[in-house]
């Protein structure tokens, strides 16, 4: 398998992906089968890559874990590859990843790492929310789908569809996909939709270990008819006829005497799986033989006993081997890391483009210097020792090697966030199993060891002290639950801090800090997501008895309109005085900041341009934005709009740390700000530099942003989650009852064709989500499954310094748990007159 | 040049005010403080000009200091400290003192100042200013903490507050309607003076579990001496526990047996059954010991006659700071205090530690700190603070403080290797010292950081949930595999790329400076636009000092 790493041509990386339950696990176990390392008949049963205890028994995936496999090609198959190739023999790196939104962050991390994805779809369920979100992700980083309709055996046993309309399902699907891709697409990517007659759609069943995609039955049919693979494919999709009687191609749906002609999808590729399923299904035993035989399908000893559902598994799985269809999809339609590093180098890089670790990622080069991106945390079987999960992007990384590991926070130059330790070990991760190498060439993906106390989540590693940090990962779902937890017996404090900086390490997404008001919070994306951090806080992190706070969610402060006078503030010593006023920011620019597209660590002049561009920023403010808050990136501004202020200079950095404080800290309740734009309009200063130091300037700032703020028709923003719920027609009226109940809004309602099933979409306040999946499941009688996920921030319409409002009510409520002054402080109290 | 040159700058001379943007509407001007009527009803109840000097006497017991002073006739230069609400009476007071002095002793040589104005906090003996004059007594007017000093004798004048005790009775009544319950009542130093006397009338009422605290006599000895106290007939009670500066006592032996918990101390017991009824707004500090003392805390407010409470100082934001200090690279130990027994001891021994942990330190005197003193100082991460627990720490709790103030005793537990937290408030230095001590001798050796390899991975930060890699600026360079000059070389420092090494150590001064945008004049001058081809024009600068410079005398002129 070493052997193999060193072709990187012949290397495939990618991701299993897709809604929850929709089969990622179990197709990713058939495939593993075939690579020898679980037996044919544990599939469907215990899964290779759900790992944990927690997953068993609940039956869903937690954590994102990787296999490699081996694959060898014909020679005849290895032509069709449009990208270069070395010879037939392929290693296929693969992770599956969870489909619970809850755990999107997870897949974002695996993404980062794989250069395409296998997007499986439930016929029946079709597209869901989370197909859209992790396909949206997929392409947004560059990351190239092929597609696998999953669970096309219930549509033939459960429902008992038609041909033609399974036929309708699959189109139907396939084209809710393309919608979706071309969508988010990015144009370097080139077409990335999706054709099942190009062989980039595969059918078939995980649970039963078959699948074909059109491309196999070409095969077979192409040589019985003399036609060429490609045409034939081509022939077998779509609105494609066959005159049985004429031997005529046609793609009319009538003979010419009118009679209705039998698609050919239908015809020759249904057909035979229809009659299949029909004869073992309903006990044929004497058709079976026969039809058996036609297929070439032999069946040795006791497995001619089998009856019924499990001959159907055998017999299908001798005839269309899931392994074959997947393997092949993947090989032929999938990037190599040399491939897609060519187009994704400068989307993953920081730096310039022309930099020399960019021009290595690009060629992705062995030779050339480390770069390394770790994007996860996978705990080791030494409590609290990680494995740092990565892909190496260039130059090659050994055991022993010196690196230099740099942090999210890495500036090139300077000192932070920087560390230069050696790896200790380089492992191959094979799900629970991990298997040593000596060293491992780009286009890779692998495991450190040693190198985990350095970083918390993710990094880059590199050998070049002149590399910039690959880019950083922009989650797709936010922790905006949270809980406050804290020991049963004092004495396990220690271990409950220790434990939280575990959990902060194993999970890429979840977060743990401290309120103002001294609890340890533990943050998570869904209440599934918060359960699952808790428990292993519990038994296996801290490992101590914990008390756990009912969940709350976290707001945001923000303004709704310009400040109505500019607020003024002076220091302390009178001698300075600050002038500003605040005004709200478009919610497109502030997402824009908050997924990276308005990057703070960018270069001004080109932020600015696209600032001016995309988001209608006057060009001069956009290049006098003096920082970002809080934490220096948060969706917050400061813009210079004074005059020819003397002195202005020295005092920038103490403006810069006030407005950090001021917007980390709101003044309604203590919350961070969002979405608010600070100008400052004239600053007055002393002439001499004792008067106007940091004593005097910072307080006077964050006071001047307090009244600012507090004069723009203050606001809170709450959390929302988009609720995407499937159940049957008869479930809808409980649903409504329940959303009303919990202030959401439905968004969309439809039918899914072909299917009983009704598909709601709602906004819930994140505040109101909790318990809401009981009470739907009560309400209808435990029909009615919602997935929900972060979705925006909205702005509460009512006045939250008026304790009877709705918004004042959640000020005065949390006011008190924090133990504030229950009244908030109006503008007067940081306002200084003249 | 020439014009400039011989030209005597008048101080007072007007120079076009020089900020920044020309003011129009209104010139920077010299504070004033309006002055206010005195008023002292608040304390001596009803007075009238004629009877105002007899009242203080009494409030002051100022017979009994008299006496007092008489009988010690070898001290000569005596310092009598005000706080600052009370100094308006101070020359009363020197005036009634001198003359019952004068009376005994026709050719009194004897000396007496009033110090105002105390540097830290008003309830300590403000030594320093009194060794000023070399005096050899000080006389404490005002609420005290009793706290020991260094050498000098004192004697403490609380005052005798006026207090309307039914109002407050029946405020008692309101807050505890079930007369079995268990009240500790508790004053400021002030009006412990009438704490029996409620006691007992509460007693008539029926309330059975009560709980009286009283000055702790243990505190009176050679050199200390308290004016006019009431005491507890010991008879009649039994003593329960002293809080520090209070005494305990209950009539009722069983107050604090019922619970079943034989084996709980009686501190355990107040914690969990007792609650505090206290009369007049204790500063924050003391609050937040209070609060940590008993189950819950009502504050009698005798200014207008009513309870409070909460929201009080809370302790669980004490212990984030204690998060924040064990992450924080640079310590600013900031000295509130000059006169308080260990101090000294106890800077040295904090230092000692902090360097141990590989984190820097500055140290720094500062009178009355306030917001604005502290945000100069922006390497310091968190601030510690040595002072007085009734009122010399400052308890923020508002969040206005810039960085976070925190005890030696809560510097002493984050800097152990283990996170602990006692739920204890204890700003006593004795118990802080043998704290620090504690730990200097169980932490890790400086050697023990450069060998294992673990100590120089980042630290987890509980309170942003981050890794943090500057906690320990003092630690070697191995992380970076940076090397600093050799021994032999004779450059002290190297300047290696984004930043210094000096000593071994990266200068994080060096790093500090470079993360500004501004690090110093000209930093800033980056474009040739602003240059002028003939050298700036020289102008008129200013002259005087900060305080008060030559425009803003003239100013002040001009306004009068
Ligand atoms: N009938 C049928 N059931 C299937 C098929 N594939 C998976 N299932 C069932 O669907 C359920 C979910 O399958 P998983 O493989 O765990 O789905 P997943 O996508 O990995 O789910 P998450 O990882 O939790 O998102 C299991 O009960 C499987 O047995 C299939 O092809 N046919
Ligand atoms: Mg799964």
């Amino acid at each position: 398998m070493r052997g193999l790493m060193d072709h990187v041509t012949n290397v495939r990386n990618m991701s299993v992906i897709a809604h929850v339950d929709h089969g990622k696990s179990t197709l990713t176990d058939s495939l593993v089968q075939r690579a020898g390392i679980i037996s044919a008949a544990k599939a469907g049963e215990a899964r290779f890559t759900d790992t944990r205890k927690d997953e068993q028994e609940r039956g869903i995936t937690i954590k994102s874990t990787a296999i490699s496999l081996y694959s060898e090609m014909t020679e005849e198959d290895v032509k069709e590859i449009k990208q270069k190739t070395d010879g037939n023999s392929f290693l296929i790196n693969l992770i599956d990843s969870p489909g619970h939104v809850d755990f999107s962050s997870e897949v974002t991390a695996a993404l980062r790492v794989t250069d395409g994805a296998l997007v499986v779809v439930d016929t029946i369920e079709g597209v869901c929310v989370q197909t859209e979100t992790v396909l949206r992700q997929a392409l947004g980083e560059r990351i190239k789908p092929v597609v696998v309709i999953n669970k096309v055996d219930r549509a033939l046993l459960e429902l008992q569809v038609s041909k033609e309309d399974l036929y309708q399902t699959f189109a139907r699907t396939v084209e809710s996909v393309n919608v979706i891709i071309s969508t988010y697409a990015d144009e370097v990517l080139g077409d990335v939709q999706v054709y099942p007659s190009k062989g980039t759609v595969a059918f078939g069943s995980g649970l039963h270990g078959w699948a074909f995609t059109i491309r196999q039955f070409a095969n077979r049919y192409g040589k019985k008819f003399g036609v060429d693979k490609q045409k034939m494919m081509e022939r077998l999709w779509g609105d494609s006829y066959f005159n049985p009687k004429t031997k005529k191609w046609t793609n009319k749906d009538t003979d010419a005497d009118g009679k209705p002609l039998e698609r050919a999808f239908n015809m020759f590729v249904l057909d035979p799986i229809f009659r299949i399923f029909a004869a073992v299904m309903n006990f044929k035993k004497d058709e079976i033989p026969v039809l058996l035989e036609k297929l070439d399908i032999v069946l040795k000893g006791d497995e001619k006993d089998l009856e019924g559902k499990a001959l159907l598994k055998v017999v299908m799985r001798k005839f269309l081997p899931a392994a074959d269809a997947l393997l092949e999809m993947i090989v032929l339609h999938l990037p190599s890391p040399v491939t897609a590093q060519n187009y994704r180098a400068e989307q993953l890089y920081e730096g310039p483009a022309d930099d020399a670790n960019c021009i290595a990622i690009k060629n992705c080069d062995p030779t050339a210097d480390l770069m390394l991106y770790v994007s996860k945390m996978v705990p080791t079987s030494d409590k609290g020792r990680f494995y740092a999960f990565g892909r190496v992007f260039a130059g090659t990384v050994k055991s022993g090697q010196k690196v230099r590991i740099q942090g999210p926070n890495y500036v090139p130059g300077k000192k932070e966030d920087l560390f230069i330790k050696a790896i200790q070990r380089v492992v191959l991760m094979m799900g629970r199993f991990v298997e040593p190498i000596d060293d491992c060439p780009a286009g890779n993906i692998i495991g450190l060891v040693g190198i985990d106390q350095f970083l918390l989540k993710s990094g880059t590693l590199t050998t070049s002290d002149a590399a910039h940090n690959m880019k950083v990962m922009k989650f797709s779902v936010s922790p905006v639950v949270q809980v406050a937890v804290e020991v049963k017996n004092a004495n396990d404090l220690p271990k409950l801090v220790e434990g939280l900086k575990r959990l902060s390490k194993s999970d890429p997404c979840v977060l743990t800090y401290m309120a103002e008001t001294g609890e340890h919070i533990v943050a998570g994306t869904g209440e599934l997501h918060l359960e699952i951090c808790l428990q292993d806080l519990e038994h296996d992190h801290a490992g101590v008895p914990l008390k756990i706070s009912p969940p709350v969610v976290a707001y945001r402060e923000t303004v709704e309109a310009e400040s109505s006078q500019s607020a003024l503030s002076k220091s302390p010593n009178k001698h300075n005085r600050i002038y500003l006023k605040a005004e709200p920011m478009t919610e497109e620019t502030s997402l824009a900041i908050e997924n990276g597209v308005i990057n703070p660590r960018d270069d001004i002049k080109a932020r600015a341009r696209i600032m001016a561009d995309d988001y209608e920023w006057d060009v001069t403010d956009a290049r006098k934005i003096w920082c970002f808050g809080p934490d220096g990136n948060g969706a917050n501004v400061v813009v210079d709009q004074t005059k020819a202020v003397q002195y202005l200079n020295e005092i920038k950095d103490s403006v810069v740390a006030a407005f950090q404080w001021a917007t980390k800290e709101g003044p309604i309740f203590g919350e961070e700000m969002r979405s608010v734009r600070v100008n400052i309009l004239d600053v007055t200063l002393h002439a001499d530099a004792i008067h106007r130091g940091g004593g005097q300037i910072i307080p006077t700032m964050r006071r001047a942003t307090y009244a600012g703020f507090l004069l723009a028709e203050p606001r809170i923003q709450e959390p929302v989650f988009l609720v995407e719920i499937q159940c049957p027609e008869q479930a809808v009226g409980g649903i409504y009852s329940v959303l009303n109940k919990k202030r959401g809004q439905v968004v969309s309602e439809e039918q899914r064709p072909g299917t009983p099933l009704f598909t709601v979409k709602a906004y819930l306040p994140v505040n109101e989500s909790f318990g809401f999946s009981g009470e739907l499941r009560q309400a209808t009688s435990g029909q009615a499954f919602p997935q929900m996920v972060f979705d925006h921030w909205a702005t509460i319409n009512s006045d939250p310094l008026d304790p009877t409002s709705k918004a004042g009510e959640i000020v005065h409520e949390a006011r008190k748990r924090h133990g504030m002054k229950e009244e908030v402080p109006g503008w007067q109290e940081y306002y200084d007159k003249l | 040049m020439s014009d400039i040159e011989g030209q005597e700058i008048d101080a007072n001379m007007h120079v076009p005010l020089p900020v920044s943007t020309q003011q129009t509407e209104e010139d920077f001007n010299f504070q004033k403080f309006d002055t206010k009527e005195h008023e002292r009803s608040g304390y001596l109840g009803n007075y009238t000009k004629e009877t105002l000097s007899e009242k203080l006497a009494n409030y002051y017991s100022l017979d009994e200091l008299s006496s007092y002073l008489l009988k010690n006739p070898q001290f000569n230069r005596m310092t009598f400290q005000f706080p600052d609400s009370l100094v308006m009476d101070s020359s009363f007071v020197i005036k009634i003192v001198e003359k019952k002095l004068n009376e005994s002793d026709p050719d009194n040589k004897r000396r007496l100042w009033v110090l105002a104005d105390t540097a830290y906090s008003a309830c300590c003996v403000d030594e320093v200013a009194a060794e000023h004059v070399n005096a050899d007594l000080v006389v404490h007017f005002g609420d005290a903490c009793l706290n020991a000093i260094q050498k000098l004798p004192v004697v403490y004048s609380f005052g005798k507050p006026h207090l309307n005790i039914d109002a407050l009775i029946n405020k008692f009544k309101e807050t505890f309607s079930d007369v079995n319950s268990k009240v500790c009542l508790m004053a400021s130093a002030p009006f412990t003076h009438h704490i029996t006397a409620i006691v007992s009338k509460l007693k008539e009422l029926g309330y059975s579990n009560l709980i009286c605290s009283v000055i702790n006599t243990n505190l009176i000895n050679d050199n200390v001496t308290i004016l006019s106290q009431n005491q507890i007939d010991p008879a009649n009670a039994t003593l329960l526990q002293t809080l520090g500066n209070r005494m305990l006592y209950s009539d009722n032996k069983s107050i604090l047996t019922t619970s079943n918990d034989e084996d709980k101390s009686i501190e355990d017991k107040l914690r969990e059954d007792v609650s505090l009824f206290y009369i007049s707004i204790p500063q924050d500090p003391h609050l937040l010991y209070l609060t940590t003392m008993f189950n819950d805390v009502f504050i009698y407010d005798n200014s207008n006659d009513s309870i409070m409470s909460g929201p009080f100082p809370s302790l669980m934001k004490r212990y984030k700071y204690m998060h924040v200090a064990r992450t924080a690279g640079c310590i600013g130990i900031l000295v509130n205090t000059l006169s308080l027994r260990n101090t000294k001891e106890t800077i040295n021994k904090l230092i000692q530690l902090i360097r141990q942990n590989g984190k820097k330190h500055y140290l720094f005197v500062v009178g009355k700190p306030n917001v604005a003193k502290l945000a100069n100082f922006d390497p310091v991460d968190i601030w510690c603070i040595l002072g007085c627990g009734q009122s010399g720490i400052i308890v923020d709790q508002i969040n206005e403080f810039y960085k976070p103030i925190i005890t030696p005793y809560e510097l002493t537990m984050a800097l152990n290797q283990e996170v602990t937290w006692t739920g204890k408030w204890v700003t006593d230095f004795e118990a802080a010292l043998k704290d620090v001590e504690e730990e200097l001798a169980t932490g890790p050796k400086e050697e023990d950081n450069i060998t294992k390899d673990e100590s120089d991975a980042p630290e987890f930060d509980a309170v942003t949930g981050r890794l943090i890699d500057t906690s320990r600026p003092l630690r070697s360079l191995k992380h970076l595999e940076l090397e600093g000059p050799t021994s032999e070389d004779k450059t002290l420092a190297k300047r290696v790329s984004g930043g210094t090494v000096i000593k071994g150590t990266v200068s994080t001064s060096v790093a500090h400076l470079q993360s500004r945008h501004w690090s110093g004049l000209g930093s800033d001058f980056k474009t040739d636009e602003e240059f002028e081809e003939e050298g700036a024009s020289i102008e008129q600068g200013i002259s005087g000092v900060a305080r008060g410079y030559g425009f803003d005398r003239h100013d002040a002129q001009k306004k009068e």
